[in-house]
């Protein structure tokens, strides 16, 4: 799945060529079901979202672990 | 008896200048004033005697030597003095001189402070100068600090208050991060050297893959003593040289530590750094609503565009045309924005199918559509109704036949039924 910010890049572009004169009907139709399309998955991401911490630890060089982190 | 001799002496050649003792303490306190200018002396006072005058005249010692030293009253001084008694050491601001009716020299101080908070700004001033002479703090070396980052680094104490109050801030903001937590302690002997490993433990996690897109790196506030690691000239190498672009964390009581200046952002506290490194989910849904209403808007102007050109074609046309299904779309297209404007969540849906149905009405009613399959449409030269019957026709009459995108126009030679069906 592409990230947040990606896919807020897209609806910025969408939204931009949606704006543009030379858009044919169905190509705004198009454009706009993509950028709600977007848009749903966003929100929808972004009032899911859950904090996930890790603690980064270097068993040797170049190697690592994670462990959950948890406030104390 | 030999003859006596006189005593050998030695005079001075002619050219050689004889020197008055006046003329030679003002040579020395000229070569002293001006060789050695204003200094930094760090000693222990010892025989402390304040004169009526005020004037403060004391010596400053260590282990091997000892100089004596005046504060003149009514100097204006830089910073407030610390009360000074014997014993003490300090740190002072001044020159040295010499007082010409004696003879002696002696430093006079300016500024007096104990040594040991003294010495920490002291040395915190150098190293500023010695960094900024080098270029570190130079603004095209900071990194941009990405909009909305996926991956933070945490660089503090795992114990501390810091990280909790980083975690929560995103955990409000932008919980769509995920946080990677170097611990280290940040005060202390040790904490020098565990946030240079940290550093560099980040660098080499980021380099294998996780790919961090910014490290914050900080603990909360604390005495000039407390937030001696990050004044400490490794720490600001290490900042410096990491390509994560990194956002310093520092609780002050003073205004800056050394990181703050080698550090891509600044922030006053680790919960102000948490928030310059996320951005707020709730504005960010803001924003992508504004955007879909905005594209809404864009799209009805493209509808409403679109059905003034039908119409105005429509009226030399003889398609039937659904005009009050259209229109009766277009006013449910409008409710259903009005909704959608005001947050309301199955208008979406409404709003989706209703654009779906005006969309189908709009394929279908396109009246250009038969004649790009190829079929025309006949009338009399002059006249929008179609011709539905050729009996209405003679020989010599004028037609117009209206093909994609041309008009033609004809006289009538001979009318004959056909059997189409």
């Amino acid at each position: 799945m592409t990230t947040i910010d990606e896919r807020l890049k897209k609806l910025e572009a969408v939204t931009q060529r949606l704006e543009a004169d030379d858009v044919s009907l169905e190509e705004a139709l198009a454009l706009f079901e993509e950028g709600v399309e977007l848009a749903k998955g966003i929100k929808t991401d972004l009032d899911a979202a859950k904090l996930k911490v890790k603690q980064v630890i270097e068993q040797a060089k170049g190697t690592f672990t994670m462990e959950d982190f948890d406030l104390p | 008896m030999p003859a006596s001799r006189a005593p050998r002496t030695l005079e001075p050649m002619v050219s050689e200048r004889v020197y008055t003792v006046s003329e030679v303490n003002r040579t020395a306190k000229r070569l002293l004033e001006e060789g050695v200018g204003s200094i930094w002396l760090r000693g222990e006072v010892s025989n402390l005697t304040t004169a009526a005058s005020g004037h403060l005249y004391f010596t400053l010692k260590d282990d091997h030597a000892e100089v004596s030293a005046a504060r003149f009253r009514g100097r204006v001084a830089l910073l407030p003095s610390a009360q000074i008694e014997n014993g003490m050491e300090v740190i002072a601001y001044g020159r040295l001189t010499v007082y010409e009716p004696r003879g002696r020299y002696q430093f006079v101080a300016s500024l007096i402070q104990p040594a040991g908070a003294g010495a920490l700004q002291i040395a915190f001033e150098q190293l500023k100068r010695k960094l900024e002479a080098e270029g570190l703090f130079d603004p095209q070396h900071k990194a941009p600090i990405p909009v909305t980052p996926e991956r933070i680094g945490v660089i503090t104490s795992p114990t501390g208050a810091a990280v909790h109050d980083v975690l929560s801030v995103l955990e409000r903001r932008w919980p769509v991060a995920e946080v990677f937590l170097f611990a280290s302690s940040v005060q202390g002997e040790a904490a020098v050297g565990e946030l240079v490993a940290a550093i560099h433990r980040a660098e080499a996690f980021s380099k294998e893959g996780a790919d961090l897109d910014v490290l914050i790196v900080g603990r909360g506030g604390g005495s000039l003593e407390d937030l001696a690691a990050f004044n400490d000239e490794s720490v600001a190498r290490a900042i410096y040289g990491c390509p994560i672009p990194v956002v310093s964390a520092v609780g002050h009581e003073i205004d800056f530590s050394i990181c703050d200046f080698v550090a891509d952002l600044r922030a006053p506290t680790p919960s102000a750094a948490a928030e310059l490194v996320s951005p707020d989910r709730a504005e960010l849904a803001t924003a992508v609503d504004r955007a879909v209403t905005r594209s809404l808007r864009r799209l009805s102007a493209h509808l409403r565009r679109r059905e003034e050109v039908l119409a105005a074609s429509l009226k030399g046309y003889v398609f039937r045309i659904p005009g009050r299904a259209l229109e009766r779309l277009g006013q449910r297209l409008d409710l259903a924005t009005e909704r959608l404007l005001r947050g309301e969540r199955e208008a979406w849906a409404k709003r989706a199918r209703a654009l779906e149905r005006l969309s189908d009405v709009l394929r279908v009613a396109d009246p250009t559509l038969p004649l790009r399959r190829g079929y025309s449409v006949t009338t009399r030269w002059g006249e929008a109704a179609p011709l539905r019957d050729a009996a209405q026709l003679s020989p010599g009459d004028e037609i117009e036949t209206r093909i994609l995108r041309s008009r033609i126009r004809s006289r009538v030679e001979e009318v004959k039924p056909v059997d189409d069906d």
